[in-house]
């Protein structure tokens, strides 16, 4: 045991360095953060305002009802996705599925207003055909559920859908061969293989409709329908009410830390883009059955489609050269790349550093035979999957109270923050990608490393960056579509001088520039696409790796 | 008997098509031999209705079957692996063989039951597929093809992960089935030792065509 050490630990221990450093770095941010806010001269003004428990009721409610419909339409679609396997655009469909989770949200927002607001495509067509313009029912708990659902539909649909299809070839074939009904295959064979992923799936949808921060802010219409994040922002910039920004942050603070925790197994998005298809082995539905699954399809895929197809519309035809001509859009445009490029280029370097010394720690061939190195595992680990339980907003406010107190120019600070913020929103998901391949990885190929003395930067050029080299551009590319759509701590830092895609498009959206904002989301949709579909593509290689 | 008439059958238009024929009485085991994606999984799909043949006929009887769905075919097949629905009982997964509405008593029950203790299930009837062994979730299998009482079994390589001496109960198993059932069984087998053990004819897949081995 006492020579594997020194044998071992001599060659592993330069890996080590950076990922705990980084792991003590996160800890020390987050009690940092904490100490923010609990240092406050406010906090002996600490409040809840006299809405919290009516907030907290809604939210609940709002936040169930999203998941509860979310999880049955996404499993409806996997369900008829899974049962038709060859379809012209099938493909394309699932690869827009799966980008649903880094669309911008104010982009799918504006889309909505678009196909269903007041002047929308469906009341412009009801007035045609009928001469009856109903009254707009966008605002208030409707639109909430409706904007939840389209993310987090898709969401599921496409975790459900990969469920479906690891139904092994022969129970598919057996279900077919003693004449099973849709329903008994549902009972017998589908759900059995989709219900593991139900709970954890159940809890992250809750979690993200519950801290749910634009769609709620834009759609909710009034104070009645806020969540708690709306809520803080309100009292932050609204009326200036630190004391209640503070009771309600540390609130969602410890609502959040408690779903977390309550959610052991946070899994990763779906990796695979598109599934891929058994041309060979059709279900044989009965004819009833197909026309459902058609039916389901068509209406998911308008669903779907729909409110991109109204930003394409609209922003095609909006001047586009004017736009791409204005200073504003210009500044915002580099401001909102170059952040997503930084914080791209953060999340790589801390998740590989923090792998590194994870897989070093936990493999037990190398380090990881004593207690000590499978707790300290545990503490690289934990450091970045502490952030799932930190709403953005609540960092942002700490963020906020460090500004305020240390003073300095806005713009540092704003950029400091939403770096930070980003970084740490993506660093959970970098990490529950890396793990496993990296731990593969290390089984396959140590014993061969180590006899032949290859390591360091030799090592990651013959083993990591091959193996891990589609995992880390799928992580690159979640982290900068992530980065470039999300309105939350912008929200609290944006002014004049200092403006981002996503917080120029809101000012437009809400000067009823409507025209002006689809050209924005125009272009921020067409650069999430790029990055999320068609760059993977164009750098990816596929190793046989088993 | 089984009647297999110059069915041929391609997975893309250009490619060479597989072209078989074969004749086998009611309780006469056959098993067939070939390389890895000589087409033996082929064959048994064709045979089962999981696949479509081009051309041809299949015969069970004076009856041809060909363009009948998997289900209403005299056809029993069990698999290498994954035969069961292992959230289930081993019960429920013979059940399933006769009632996909799985009852919970009544005489298709009783029946179940009985055929689980002939493949020697006695103390197993109600416990989860998941947690029986790879022996007794063949025989579980080898159970509901008892049950079913098609004419036609076929098994595509069910034993190769299995340990020897479970492996030889199991060939004695499906040798009673034959006889007591008058049952046709056509078997995939990558095992020499395996065929001589049970087989009446040894077919070789070969350059996409079904040629008879002489024993």
């Amino acid at each position: 045991m006492h020579n594997r050490l020194s044998s071992h630990l001599s060659s592993h221990l330069p890996g080590l360095v950076p990922g705990a450093f980084t792991a003590i770095a996160l800890l020390c941010l987050a009690a940092l953060l904490f100490y923010q806010l609990t240092a406050l001269p406010e906090f002996s003004s600490l409040s809840l305002g006299p809405r919290f428990v009516k907030t907290l009721g809604w939210s609940t409610l709002q936040a169930t009802l999203s998941t509860l419909l979310s999880l049955l339409l996404g499993c409806a679609v996997a369900w008829a996705l899974s049962h038709q396997p060859v379809f012209p655009g099938r493909r394309l469909l699932i690869a827009l599925l799966s980008s649903a989770m880094v669309l911008p949200t104010l982009v799918v927002v504006l889309g909505l207003v678009t196909v269903l607001g007041r002047n929308g495509w469906l009341n412009q067509l009801s007035e045609q055909l009928f001469s009856v313009r109903p009254d707009t029912w966008l605002y208030g708990l409707g639109g909430i559920l409706i904007a939840h659902c389209y993310f987090n539909a898709s969401f599921s649909a496409r975790t459900l859908l990969t469920r479906f299809e690891s139904i092994p070839a022969e129970q598919r074939k057996l279900s077919q061969a003693l004449g099973l009904t849709a329903w008994q295959r549902f009972k017998l064979m589908e759900w059995p293989a989709i219900a593991t992923a139900i709970p954890g799936l159940a809890t992250t949808i809750f979690l993200l409709c519950f801290t749910s921060f634009a769609i709620v802010l834009i759609l909710g219409g009034s104070p009645k329908f806020n969540t708690l994040e709306v809520s803080i922002y309100e009292a932050i910039k609204l009326d200036f009410n630190l004391g209640r920004a503070l009771g309600l942050a540390l609130a969602q603070l410890a609502i959040c830390a408690t779903l977390v925790a309550l959610n052991t197994t946070i899994k990763s998005f779906d990796r695979s883009i598109s599934a891929r298809s058994r041309s060979l082995n059709n279900f044989r539905d009965t004819p009833g059955n197909q026309l459902l699954q058609i039916i389901i399809i068509l209406l998911a895929g308008c669903a779907f489609l729909l409110p991109l197809m109204a930003i394409v519309y609209d922003g095609w035809s909006a001047d586009l050269a004017g736009i791409i001509k204005d200073p504003q859009f210009i500044q915002a445009s580099l401001t909102s790349i170059t952040i997503a490029l930084i914080s791209t280029l953060a999340v790589l370097l801390l998740s590989m550093a923090l792998t590194v010394c994870h897989t070093s720690l936990s493999v037990s061939h190398r380090i990881g035979n004593f207690a000590l190195a499978r707790w300290a595992a545990r503490f690289i680990s934990f450091s970045a999957t502490l952030y799932l339980a930190v709403p953005a907003l609540v960092l942002g406010f700490g963020f906020f109270l460090i500004a305020r107190q240390y003073g300095g120019a806005n713009n540092y600070w704003a950029a400091t923050a939403l770096v930070t913020a980003n970084v740490l929103m993506v660093l959970p998901f970098a990490l529950v990608t890396l793990l496993p391949a990296s731990a593969k990885a290390a089984n396959k190929y140590d014993k061969l490393a180590f006899s032949l003395g290859v390591s360091g930067y030799s090592r990651w050029r013959l083993i990591e960056s091959a193996l891990l080299r589609n995992e880390l551009i799928y992580v690159a590319s979640i982290a900068f579509c992530m980065s470039l759509g999300d309105l939350g701590i912008i929200a609290l830092f944006g002014s004049q001088d200092f403006i981002t895609l996503p917080w120029l498009l809101y000012q437009k959206m809400g000067a009823y520039r409507t025209t002006e904002a689809a050209g924005i989301a125009l272009f921020m949709l067409i650069l999430t696409l790029v990055v999320f579909l068609l760059f993977p593509k164009l750098v990816k290689r596929n190793y046989a790796v088993n | 008997m089984l009647l297999i008439d110059q069915i041929t059958f391609s997975y893309a238009t250009d490619a060479t098509p597989y072209c078989f024929s074969l004749t086998l009485e009611r309780g006469k085991i056959a098993t067939v031999h070939g390389q890895s994606g000589s087409g033996k999984s082929t064959l048994l799909d064709l045979i089962a209705g999981f696949l479509q043949p081009r051309s041809g006929e299949l015969y069970w009887g004076n009856e041809a079957f060909t363009r009948k769905p998997p289900n209403l075919r005299p056809v029993t097949t069990i698999f290498q692996r994954n035969n069961l629905f292992e959230h289930r009982t081993a019960l429920d997964n013979v059940v399933v063989g006769i009632n996909p509405s799985l009852p919970k008593h009544g005489n298709e029950v009783d029946r179940a039951i009985d055929a689980l203790k002939r493949v020697g299930l006695t103390d197993q009837i109600y416990q989860r597929a998941a947690t029986l062994s790879g022996g007794q979730q063949q025989r579980v299998a080898i159970a509901r093809v008892m049950l079913r009482e098609q004419g036609i079994v076929l098994l595509d390589e069910p034993f190769s992960a299995l340990d020897p001496q479970t492996r030889a109960e199991m060939l004695a198993l499906i040798q009673t089935l034959a006889k007591e059932q008058q049952s046709t069984v056509v078997m995939v087998t990558h095992d020499q030792r395996d065929a001589d053990a049970i087989a009446d004819v040894q077919f070789q897949l070969h350059n996409h065509e079904l040629t008879e081995r002489a024993l």
